[in-house]
């Protein structure tokens, strides 16, 4: 790698250790201040094969052939379309042909052959499985979500443990100083044996150590937000308010026909109102709707405010 | 439950004397708003007097009618009778010289249209329009709030046309006519024509549909009065026969008089007389409403500005900034 040398202005690794080798679509590495320096307009040829490139398209180089650099590039590009998986295919075969296809084309692009049909048939092949390919991609970004979302947590764990020991350091020390003070105020003030005031603080010490390596690591069960780990596996809801308030009570409505009295809601199945109605048919009965309701209305609205009179009022 | 209706509570009024007197008032608090420096001796010369607004209300509720049956796509009956009741209870509170009825006429069959959930769009409504449909929806829009107001947002109308069902599948039930479903086309001619009429204001529902039905089998030579003494009115109600039978008899004659056709004539001299007195802060082709919704436009953006401009203040005082020459802002 140390020979390596950018074949524009031949600066090499050696010359300039932070050289970082860049690369485009066409496969050709230039150094970066020479992409500097050649793209200052955001677009220009390549000065190896004299293709049109972009600057935004220049990533850094990270294996040390270009053309490798180039074909990772073109596979990503046709992964992006050709990405089926080996749910979609019926025979194991199919499957087998299908990441065959996808070889020969990314090594035709890759080698320059026949570039015309092979960019044809990748057209083809995006206008054929538009759908599939827009349901795939989603779903690849589902499986990415959840990645992060796991290494969020991890994340999250870590930190919490870090926290824990700092916290846990911080503590012992102050102990420690306490307790040197402690002795030292007994040493000082006391009257007793200095030699048995010091054994008795070792002593303490030793005890306290003990009862620390007993007691098991508390284990973290949650995220320093607050939210449980796994929260995928258990939900819980917050606690159902009660109310302590006076229980409703239910009075039926007294409705004042102004007019006969329609016949009742049992009169009407029992007394023959039904035989002249349309029944109701299996859909509307699914939807909840009865011909008895409908009839009851019709007939209640025809006897309410018979007697309706605003004259003597 | 009509009993229980707003309906019944504030939009039922007792006689056509009420009604009138009322539509009188209306005219003339329109005539004192906005003829003040009239001789009140002639001011009958320039404005419209109530029997003249009568006519054109009444002319205006039969291109109602005509609207609602040419309408595509076709609307139940319930639409229709809705926009009625908006349309006539509107004009007992307002004078046709401050609201067009043109104008008022195709707002209440909108607002019915959603009442009565017949589901149509603006754009659908205002395609059975003739001429300029841009400007219609505007109207429309503009003054459904108006009519909501002026109805004080009661909304639901009890119909005559369920009470018709109930009727029949009550004479085919418990009555002796043979083939009560011959009455129905009688039955629906006349509620029809009942709507043009006042009797929807002053009778309940039921008792317009009772009348329909008893009207429709007496143009058949039908006998219904056994079932109505004996069946409906039989077991508690025979005290209240005869005020029932009062307000039948009194629907009926209503439905009668619509037939009077107007004089063309005299409608054409009234649309003239109509459009030099009509209010022009309503009228949308005049000046002066084309000022006012500019004004509102203008007091909204005058708003915005103060508003932003205090915003800005305070920013600026928060952030201590003190620009000389803040930008200004649009």
């Amino acid at each position: 790698m140390d020979d390596f040398a950018c074949p524009r202005c031949r600066t090499t690794k050696f010359q300039n250790p932070s050289l970082k080798m860049m690369v485009n679509v066409c496969g050709h590495g230039l150094c970066e201040s020479c992409v500097d320096l050649l793209f200052l307009k955001g677009s220009g040829s390549c000065p190896d094969c004299k293709i049109p490139l972009r600057r935004n398209n220049f990533r850094v180089q990270l294996f040390e052939d270009a053309s490798v650099e180039k074909e990772v590039d073109i596979r990503k590009r046709v992964l992006r379309d050709f990405n089926k998986k080996e749910e979609d295919f019926a025979t194991l075969k199919e499957y087998n042909d299908y990441l065959e296809e996808i070889e020969s084309i990314v090594y035709n692009l890759s080698n320059n052959i026949d570039i015309i049909n092979t960019n044809k048939k990748i057209e083809q092949y995006k206008k054929d499985n538009r759908e599939q390919i827009q349901k795939n991609k989603n779903r690849l970004g589902r499986e990415e979500y959840e990645i992060e979302e796991i290494l969020e947590m991890e994340k999250q764990v870590n930190e919490a443990r870090k926290q824990a020991i700092l916290m846990e350091e911080s503590e012992a020390k102050k102990k420690r100083i306490q307790r040197k003070e402690a002795l030292l105020d007994e040493l000082m003030f006391s009257n007793t044996n200095a030699k048995n005031i010091v054994q008795t603080f070792a002593q303490q010490a030793k005890e306290e150590k003990e009862e620390e390596l007993k007691k098991p690591p508390t284990k973290i069960t949650k995220f320093s937000s607050g939210i449980q780990f796994g929260r995928k596996s258990q939900t819980t809801f917050l606690p159902v308010p009660t109310d302590d308030g006076p229980t409703y009570e239910y009075t039926p409505i007294v409705v004042i026909p102004n007019g006969p009295q329609p016949p009742l809601d049992e009169d009407v199945g029992t007394k023959g109102f039904m035989n002249h109605i349309r029944l109701e048919t299996d859909q509307e009965r699914a939807g909840g709707f009865k011909t008895n309701i409908a009839c009851l209305r019709a007939l209640q609205e025809a006897m309410m405010g018979l007697y309706h009179t605003k004259k003597n009022m | 439950m009509f009993p229980t209706s707003s309906q019944c509570k504030y939009w039922m009024f007792s006689s056509e004397e009420e009604l009138d007197s009322l539509r009188v008032n209306a005219n003339n608090k329109h005539i004192e708003t906005h003829g003040k420096n009239i001789n009140p001796a002639t001011k009958y010369d320039i404005f419209l007097n109530p029997e003249e607004e009568r006519l054109m209300v009444k002319r205006f509720e039969g291109h109602l009618k005509d609207f609602c049956k040419r309408f595509q796509p076709p609307m139940p009956r319930c639409v229709t009778g809705t926009a009625f009741h908006y349309f006539k209870r509107f004009y007992i509170k307002n004078s046709v010289m401050n609201y067009h009825p043109k104008e008022i006429m195709v707002t209440c069959i909108y607002l019915a249209c959603k009442v009565e959930e017949f589901n149509v769009s603006i754009l659908q409504f205002v395609a059975n329009i003739k001429g300029d449909r841009e400007k219609a929806a505007d109207i429309i829009l503009n003054n459904e709030l108006l009519l909501m107001e002026q109805l004080n947002f009661q909304l639901a109308i009890h119909n005559p046309f369920r009470p018709v069902e109930g009727l029949l599948i009550d004479i085919k039930t418990r009555g002796s006519l043979h083939d009560p479903e011959r009455l129905r086309v009688g039955t629906e001619q006349f509620l029809e024509r009942v709507l043009l009429t006042d009797a929807l204001l002053l009778y309940a529902p039921s008792q317009v549909a009772l009348a329909a039905v008893l009207h429709a089998a007496s143009k058949l030579q039908e006998n219904l009065d056994s079932y109505v003494t004996e069946i409906l009115f039989g077991r508690d109600g025979s005290d209240k026969l005869a005020h029932l039978i009062d307000a039948v008899r009194a629907i009926r004659s209503m439905e009668k008089t619509v037939d009077i056709a107007a004089d063309k004539n005299l409608m054409k001299t009234l649309d003239k007389k109509l459009e030099k007195c009509r209010n022009p802060e309503n009228n949308p082709d005049s000046d002066i409403y084309k000022k006012k919704m500019q004004a509102l436009l203008d007091d909204e953006d005058d708003l915005y500005n103060a508003i932003s401009a205090q915003n800005q203040e305070k920013d600026d005082s928060a952030l201590r900034m003190s620009l000389p020459n803040s930008p200004e802002v649009a």
